[in-house]
């Protein structure tokens, strides 16, 4: 597979095994703008979270179906935005943030649906817009080294 | 991602897992992990060389510890560095499982 520069969008199947070629795309882009390891920390799992709801939820596990990774700088933001053609699903209305409040017991957690609190605790910001035939999140973090 | 495990004082399970606790390290460790929590009495995790904790990492932890539970026993969280941290805080985790970074006081919580 030949290695993208970071400007150029990063195009995925929609398979997990996938993910660490999205992953090795981020490192380059994070080591290009010198961004330290907290946000490299953020940009990782919020990409893995973000992909793997696409592969596992949007395009139920099938192979074969495009994902369009794009970044680009704005201000002091780095912005990464995800297209895929899957059905409609907006990861703010989701039921997975139903698990929200406090959990009374060990027992009682559910252990699946921690992958749409953790982008929005990990990114700075988190939108959704439906495509004409997909979906786009986008999400930004610390752009500049620090 | 390394996982093993030893046995300690007391009926205690210490496991110490070692590598990315991403989508790929977690199916790595979910059989042994469940395996482990079918016998474990009190179970230790160590996650001192955990570099990174994802969802699926968290599910790998957790059903392991529900399991223990169940069945009467404990389980602590030992070591995890800054940013497996506040994935675990920001899952609420850290509400359910203690979390320590010394181990003497992680040891007598679940003796």
């Amino acid at each position: 597979m030949p290695t993208q520069d970071p400007h150029d969008p990063l195009l995925l199947d929609s398979r997990l095994s996938e993910l660490s070629r999205a992953q090795q795309w981020a490192e380059k882009l994070a080591d290009r703008l010198g961004l330290n390891q907290k946000t490299r920390y953020a940009i990782r799992l919020c990409l893995e979270e973000a992909l793997a709801n696409i592969i596992l939820h949007g395009y139920r596990s099938e192979a074969g179906h495009p994902i369009v990774v794009r970044s680009w700088l704005s201000g002091q933001a780095l912005f990464l935005a995800i297209d895929d053609q899957a059905p409609a699903f907006d990861p703010a209305q989701s039921p997975q943030q139903a698990d929200a409040s406090d959990p009374a017991t060990l027992e009682s957690l559910e252990p699946g649906g921690y992958g749409i609190r953790l982008l929005r605790h990990f990114a700075e910001s988190l939108a959704y817009e439906r495509l004409p035939n997909g979906n786009r999140i986008t999400m930004s973090f610390p752009g500049r080294p620090g | 991602m390394i996982m093993s495990s030893e046995s300690l004082e007391g009926d205690i399970t210490r496991v110490l897992l070692d590598g990315r606790l991403d989508i790929e390290g977690a199916a790595e460790i979910d059989l042994r992990m469940n395996v482990l929590a079918g016998s474990a009495k009190f179970l230790l995790v160590d996650l001192r060389n955990v570099s990174f904790l994802g969802s699926m990492g968290l599910r790998s932890l957790m059903v392991p510890a529900q399991a223990v539970r169940r069945r009467g026993g404990k389980v602590a969280l030992f070591g995890p560095v800054p940013m497996v941290e506040q994935v675990l805080k920001a899952s609420n985790i850290d509400k359910v499982i203690p979390i320590f970074h010394e181990l003497d006081p992680a040891l007598a919580v679940l003796r």
